[in-house]
């Protein structure tokens, strides 16, 4: 495939090598993105464009990079969020927790961010944190508390979540995809370190802002009369929600054994979840319901996805991520110890200060083509588990580090209590290092 | 018909450093429903309305633009609400303005009614097109007195 492809690529109209066109067009793709004065899906579909006009790839090609199981898993699971988010049933669970622990302002924070961690292991970790934010706020409110703690302690806990599982974000989505790996093979592999990682981080966050943390005992009571249950706005669609979500992960748990890739059961269960919601409704209700779902889909990301897997792979067919990653392999000897440590910390250190989407999206054609120095694609699975850690991790270090950060910053800064980007990394960042110190551990207990 | 032949040119208003307590007992004692704010050079900067005051018995959660949609599991008390005010009487009107579509002093009357209707508002501020200065507010009443006579 990659040899056609070549031959294709030597007809360029610009007169460029190849290799020097695309690796200038990437590098100037992900320069606009990180400047952040265009929108990203713009900007890829653009590049994407350009990789085809400078003959890099040809349409046929261009499609053939795009990795639609990583495409469909997402719009499915955007599509049940969005429907499921009605039901109210996420500020039912927020407040629930503050009341198993009697409103006590430590207790609240622990619980919110453990809750964060959960949620954001199945969800978009921005939809969870939109989602436990305004209720987080709402009760520091009556408690009389800053929500500086809260809010900090529920990015942190949200991207601790999100790297567990394969649905939890997006970097676990592709690698996933990429490498053909389930549910399960990182609920396994990852969920252990990441439980461990966020205790580990919720012990600073006690000794520098909870244990300071009081409320009046009427502030408190007012936190217990909550009534979560009227929080769900919608008894009938949570049910229709919790067993199309429940079957979803059933299915996720057996994919292997019954033969299914994550795309196809996302979408399946986004299509029979809007059957179940739409089914007793004329065609005119019908038609506003399916249209809010869609709506609600983040059709920025998804095509930024698009634009972004032709631009990685016009790259990736030129050969020049062969060549990095042969560079990568003698800087490190060809061991896989010092493989995977590079992955890892560098993965971890460069994601605090640029979007981990395309980040990934380079590095595993790069990773991918490593694999006859460990013994074939097998020998990988360490780095596969490096790259994810780091990716997902790393996003805790700044507050542009990651999408759901900038999100709770803005509802800090409406809220009078804005979040700063350097103090936020003065505490972040050790945090986010100690992290990927406790990675570095468990990966060489576990795999190395 | 244009606004400017609508409008009532000499409109109560207020200064942004104005405190919430002047502007709610202003809007109790006259019953109105909006209150124009400007500036010291007359500059409308938005309006001080019985919505502002809605606002202020409200948690800052509630009213966030991706705040909580449904609050009907909070069981606050009327004295609950009444204290949240009551905390935020001294502070200036200037952080609690709704700011609303204007009408320029040519907008034709339609247009002023239509403004009515999308901004579910019963009063138009009138500012002039180039300095921003308010020239005056065409409140529902008005529109209606004007219809009556008309027909009379």
């Amino acid at each position: 495939m990659h040899g056609s492809e070549t031959q294709l690529a030597s007809t360029v109209i610009f007169g460029l090598n190849p290799m020097w066109y695309a690796a200038i067009l990437f590098i100037f793709t992900y320069v606009v993105i990180m400047t952040e004065r265009i929108n990203r899906a713009i900007v890829s579909l653009l590049a994407a464009g350009l990789m085809i006009f400078g003959g890099v790839l040809n349409q046929e090609a261009a499609i053939r990079g795009i990795d639609f199981n990583t495409i469909g898993l997402l719009i499915g699971m955007m599509v049940i969020v969005a429907i499921t988010r009605q039901s109210g049933v996420f500020q039912y669970l927020a407040i629930w927790s503050a009341k198993k622990v009697n409103a006590s302002p430590w207790g609240i924070l622990a619980m919110l961010s453990v809750v964060t961690a959960v949620v954001s292991a199945f969800l978009d970790n921005v939809t969870t944190v939109l989602l436990i934010v305004p209720v987080a706020l709402l009760i520091t409110e009556e408690l009389r508390v800053k929500a500086y703690p809260y809010l900090f302690s529920m990015i942190i806990s949200s991207n601790i979540g999100g790297t567990a599982t394969l649905i939890g974000d997006p970097p676990n989505i592709m690698i996933g995809s990429a490498v053909n790996l389930t549910f399960n093979d990182f609920a396994f592999n990852l969920a252990p370190v990441i439980i461990v990682v966020l205790i580990a981080n919720l012990i600073p966050i006690y000794f520098i802002w909870g244990r300071h943390l009081h409320a009046a005992a009427e502030d408190r009571q007012r936190v217990m009369d909550f009534n979560e249950h009227e929080a769900i706005t919608d008894q009938l669609l949570l049910k229709k929600c919790l067993a199309v979500i429940g079957v979803v992960v059933l299915s996720f748990i057996f994919a292997r054994f019954l033969g299914l890739e994550a795309a196809t059961i996302g979408l399946f269960g986004a299509a029979a979840l809007l059957l179940l919601q739409c089914w007793p409704h004329d065609a005119d209700e019908q038609s506003r319901l399916v249209t809010h779902a869609f709506t609600e889909t983040e059709w920025i990301t998804i095509f930024f996805f698009v634009g972004l897997f032709i631009v990685v792979h016009g790259l990736d067919s030129t050969g020049l991520l062969k060549l990095l990653a042969d560079k990568v392999l003698a800087l490190t000897g060809g061991e896989l110890n010092a493989t995977a440590m590079v992955v890892l910390w560098s993965s971890a250190i460069l994601s605090a200060f640029v979007d981990n989407i395309p980040f990934v999206a380079t590095m595993i054609p790069l990773i991918k083509a490593m694999a006859p120095q460990f013994g074939g694609p097998e020998g990988l699975m360490p780095l596969w588990w490096a790259l994810s850690l780091g990716a997902c991790l790393g996003g805790n270090g700044t507050l542009i580090g990651a999408s759901a950060n900038l999100v709770v910053a803005g509802f800090a800064e409406r809220a009078g209590q804005p979040i700063r980007f350097v103090p936020f990394m003065l505490t972040a960042f050790p945090l986010m290092l100690m992290s990927i110190a406790i990675c570095t551990v468990y990966m060489y207990w576990r795999y190395l | 018909m244009t606004a400017r032949t609508l409008m009532n040119p000499d409109p109560a208003t207020l200064r942004p450093s104005d405190t919430v307590a002047a502007a709610a007992d202003h809007i109790l004692k006259h019953h109105l429903r909006h209150l124009p704010v400007v500036d010291e050079r007359g500059r409308y900067l938005g309006t001080f309305s019985i919505y502002s005051l809605l606002q202020l018995t409200l948690p800052k959660a509630v009213l966030d633009k991706h705040g909580l949609e449904n609050v009907s599991f909070v069981t606050e008390h009327v004295s609950d609400l009444a204290q949240r005010l009551g905390g935020r009487r001294e502070e200036s009107v200037q952080n609690w303005l709704n700011i609303h579509e204007v009408a320029h002093p040519d907008t034709p009357a339609m247009e002023v009614m239509l403004l009515m209707l999308h901004g579910r508002t019963t009063s138009v501020p009138v500012v002039d097109k180039e300095s921003g200065r308010l020239e005056g507010v065409v409140s529902f009443w008005d529109v209606l007195e004007k219809l009556q006579g008309e027909n009379a």
